[in-house]
């Protein structure tokens, strides 16, 4: 795939490429087709040198006919919208595009049978047109909520270069106890440090990563603090992405131990998912480590855990995926990640959780027994 | 103590009207809307089954009106009156009729007949007699009487007789006919699976030679009349003699009564059927029985003689009872008739061969109509109509064989939403018909009939025989649907579609003439093959109904 900065310029070109092209077919009573990337996990392929999940061959392939005029129509429809927004330089959420598109068919009731009947629909042609164009949303101006990945650092410097070609200076020290909140798009933002930062550690839980920083964590370590705040947003992966290339420092992730947190939530930060395998290149932190909670934890430091309760449907359901992710899941199923594939392998066999809290059992009246314990394991090499 | 019984208490005997007048819940006067019905029932029934059993084509007057308040707490006067176009009754026999239980010329005749017994329309007149005052006012007039019989017949409950009051002969401007007329008590209940507009609907239904007029107490339903949609006499099959295997031991022996003195051998053969000389020998060979009792005279055997040739013959492998004695409607009929039940968008019909279920012959019909104007809810559960011996069942019907191979069935195979372990449901009337000289009722007021494993399987056949039948309907239809979705599609989508790609090209105004030409021509190809399905589906339609048309012929021949 082309560098990203490079095709995002391309998208106008593209779609009014593609537009010929069915023009040209329809002009000649042919059937167009429009062949999109394949976003799931049998489409998906990692490569051990490069460390993210990439798209393999296969493509939908969606041919013009009675039943699919309609998912055309509105495709071509959208496109235009968004073109217009690229034009303009106009951003939106795919909430708003739903309500834009739904404006243009209010003013016209030629196109009255366009309308989506709900967001689910429209965010299906949004996604169908980031697929068959090979871009990913951001590209195309629809942004989403800038959820997670709040950071904290007193060495850490952002300039962001503005839409209109100036720049913002954020120095993250000047902060106080307020974090810095990445954007969705961080191919705007240079990052530079005060002092050689040591390492980063994105925490899994946002209220844990407020109580190390509020516990003076980020004060004794020169280092970045990220609450990653569950499933890493489009803005978490973009910025830690970001931290890995600019920094050149060593991540860490700390989060609780069970299925869920390492084939959804470690993973999609490590490696990207399935479902956007076009941007993974640039929404995937490939250095990251798992520093913990690591099996071994539990009998080194007396951690308290549990067993998976039945009841308890998400934690079931992972259990159960494991053991298909661990057959069909090409990045566990590669040898770099053994290790990784060895956690899950223990969750299954001995199906007990430990959460990230635990390290606060340790030693209940040392409130930075976490910040203890998390340093120790960074010098001794004690993560996966 | 017997002795000790005898000084106290004196045992008495008490009539069979008695019996019934006491128990008349048992009989359909469980309630005022029961009675209502039952009572309309009754006359209906008497009269189509004289007409046909005398070759007539039935033309039947109701009318119901509502005279005031009833004698009863919550009821209300209703007059009844049925008119018919009958034989007439000798006028020596209308007490008989009227006022006596257990009188009937069909009374295990084992003949395919609405009535049985004997006991339905006296119950009428007892019903009339306690909640009225009064019994059932009759005019009879037989071909050739010049003048009419008048008459009011009660029932003489002490004694199980009926009686005649206010007898007059009067002038009747019919050649022939009765009319029968109750003042009882009730209640009207018009809609509702026990109304009585189910009740008119179903008995034309199952009855395509009856012309109904009818005449109700509801301003909004105006007087009626729904014309006969044939002219053919349903055949009343001659009866057959029971078979060995359906009875027990104290009607074996009441059975051989009817016979007097005539020898053993001779009471088998005539009064049973599947009973021949080979079995007789038989019984000597392997059962054990006597040679001797196949001598004597029936009147002479002793209890010990019958139980030996009871028992002989239940254990011998008899043949089934054979099917001729089943009467049925027909598909042709059915056909014809179901279309009088209002508008209807299609209808398929089953007419099972007759066939043996718990030893008695069987003959299982089922209709199933669509209603073009649909205006009861989607999930609303199916309308059902029950009949027996072409009588309409309306009560109690979760007990009932009907109901219970309704329910299992697998509707949803045929198009048809099901919800779990209950009917279907949709705008549909389902009919089903169970015809058969010996059925079994659950009880005396003849609603529900009993569900044993092989008559439910009988009817799930036809049932689904007649499913198969619709679902080729469906089938086609939602091809019909699809077609006329694509071609809405084509028109709404395909000028947005070329318009947005040339704005996008900014492509001019012939180019633009040229792909909307081009699209047309690519969904019309579309359009064209779903029209080639729907042809392909209706003429699969086609041929299968004239397959079945065919095979229906080819049977009738053969048999």
């Amino acid at each position: 795939m082309a560098s990203k900065s490079s095709v995002a310029a391309d998208i106008p070109k593209l779609s009014k490429e593609l537009c010929l092209r069915l023009l040209g077919d329809l002009e000649k009573a042919k059937r167009p087709v429009i062949y999109a990337t394949k976003c799931s996990l049998d489409n998906a392929m990692y490569n051990p040198k490069v460390g993210y999940l990439t798209p393999g061959d296969k493509k939908v392939a969606t041919e013009l006919n009675v039943s699919s005029v309609k998912k055309m129509s509105r495709t071509i429809f959208m496109l235009e919208i968004i073109l217009g927004n690229l034009e303009t330089g106009a951003v939106n959420t795919k909430r708003e595009l739903y309500y834009i598109s739904k404006g243009y068919i209010k003013h016209d009731p030629k196109l009255k049978p366009l309308d989506f009947a709900d967001q689910n629909e429209s965010d299906d042609i949004i996604d169908f047109i980031c697929e068959m164009l090979e871009v990913y949303r951001e590209e195309i101006n629809c942004y989403a909520n800038d959820r997670g990945g709040q950071t904290y650092s007193q060495q850490l410097i952002v300039t962001e270069t503005m839409v209109d070609g100036t720049k913002a200076t954020i120095d993250l020290s000047k902060l106080g106890t307020s974090p810095f909140q990445p954007k969705n798009r961080p191919q705007n933002l240079k990052l530079s440090a005060r002092k050689k930062i040591d390492f980063c550690l994105i925490v899994e839980s946002e209220g844990t990563a407020n109580t190390l920083v509020a516990n003076g964590f980020t004060k004794r370590n020169n280092c970045i603090l990220m609450g990653a705040q569950g499933v890493p947003s489009n803005a978490v992966r973009g910025w830690s992405k970001l931290i890995q290339d600019q920094l050149e420092c060593p991540i860490y992730f700390f989060g609780d131990l069970d299925a869920y947190t390492m084939q959804n939530i470690f993973r999609t930060l490590k490696a990207g998912s399935a479902a956007s395998l076009i941007r993974n290149e640039d929404y995937s932190a490939p250095e990251v480590r798992f520093l913990g909670v690591l099996p071994d934890d539990i009998k080194k430091y007396d951690l308290l855990d549990y067993p998976v309760k039945e009841n308890d449907a998400q934690e079931a359901r992972a259990l159960k995926k494991a053991g298909d992710v661990l057959k069909n899941d090409p990045f566990f199923m590669d040898k770099k990640n053994k290790g990784l594939a060895d956690i899950l392998k223990w969750l299954q066999v001995n199906k007990r959780r430990c959460e990230q809290q635990s390290y606060f059992t340790v030693n209940p009246k040392d409130p930075t027994m976490p910040e203890k314990i998390i340093i120790d394991k960074i010098k001794r090499g004690h993560y996966v | 103590m017997a002795a000790h019984m005898a000084s106290t208490q004196k045992i008495t005997t008490s009539s069979t009207a008695e019996y019934f007048s006491k128990n008349l819940q048992q009989v359909g006067f469980s309630s005022h809307t029961k009675a209502v019905l039952t009572t309309l029932k009754e006359a209906v029934d008497n009269a189509l089954d004289a007409c046909e059993e005398n070759d007539i084509l039935p033309e039947i007057r109701i009318e119901i009106e509502k005279l005031g308040a009833g004698s009863m707490k919550n009821a209300e006067q209703i007059r009844i009156c049925v008119v018919d176009n009958g034989p007439g009754i000798d006028p020596d026999d209308v007490p008989k009729v009227f006022g006596e239980y257990l009188a009937s010329s069909k009374f295990g005749r084992g003949r395919c007949t609405r009535g049985q017994q004997g006991i339905g329309i006296s119950a009428a007149t007892t019903w009339a007699q306690l909640t009225g005052g009064k019994g059932a006012l009759i005019i009879t007039k037989q071909k050739g009487m010049r003048k009419a019989l008048k008459a009011r017949v009660e029932v003489d409950i002490k004694n199980n007789k009926g009686t005649m009051k206010d007898k007059d002969m009067i002038d009747w401007d019919r050649p022939n006919g009765t009319s029968v007329e109750f003042i009882i008590d009730g209640r009207i209940q018009l809609n509702g699976e026990a109304g009585l507009m189910n009740y008119l609907l179903g008995t034309s239904l199952v009855n395509p030679h009856l012309t109904l007029h009818y005449k109700l107490p509801d301003p909004e339903i105006p007087e009626t009349t729904i014309e006969r949609v044939s002219k053919d006499f349903p055949k009343i099959p001659e009866a057959v003699e029971p078979h060995p295997h359906t009875m027990k031991l104290g009607e074996f022996i009441a059975h051989s009564h009817l016979f007097g003195k005539v020898k053993t051998s001779n009471w088998l053969g005539k009064g049973f059927s599947r009973v021949g000389p080979s079995v007789i020998q038989e019984l000597i060979k392997t059962a054990g029985v006597k040679k001797a009792i196949f001598e004597k005279n029936v009147d002479q055997l002793d209890e010990a003689e019958f139980k030996s040739l009871y028992t002989g013959l239940q254990n011998l492998p008899l043949m089934a009872p054979s099917t001729s004695s089943v009467l049925s409607i027909g598909e042709e009929s059915l056909s014809k008739s179901i279309q009088r039940l209002g508008a209807v968008d299609y209808f398929s019909v089953v007419t099972r061969k007759p066939t043996i279920c718990d030893f008695k012959p069987v003959e299982v019909e089922v209709a199933i109509a669509r209603l073009q104007v649909k205006t009861v809810e989607q999930d609303t559960p199916v309308q059902v109509l029950r009949f027996a011996n072409r009588v309409p069942l309306q009560f109690d019907k979760s007990a009932c064989a009907i109901y219970n191979s309704l329910t299992t069935v697998n509707w949803k195979a045929y198009g048809l939403v099901q919800p779990k372990e209950s009917l279907p449901q949709g705008p549909y009337i389902v009919a089903v018909s169970v015809v058969s000289p010996f059925i079994k009722f659950k009880n005396a007021s003849k609603e529900t009939i009993d569900s044993s494993d092989e008559l439910v399987e009988e009817i799930r056949r036809a049932l689904m025989q007649a499913g198969q039948k619709l679902s080729k309907h469906i089938r086609r239809e939602d091809k019909a649907n699809e077609l006329e979705e694509k071609i809405r599609h084509i028109e709404q989508f395909g000028p947005i579609l070329v318009e947005g790609i040339c704005r996008i090209t900014k492509a001019n105004d012939t180019r633009k003439e040229k792909a909307r030409l081009g699209l047309m021509k690519l969904l019309g190809r579309d359009a064209q093959e779903a029209e080639k399905d729907l042809e392909s589906a209706s003429e699969k339609l086609e041929a299968h109904l004239v397959k079945t048309k065919k095979s229906e012929t080819v049977e009738e021949v053969e048999a």
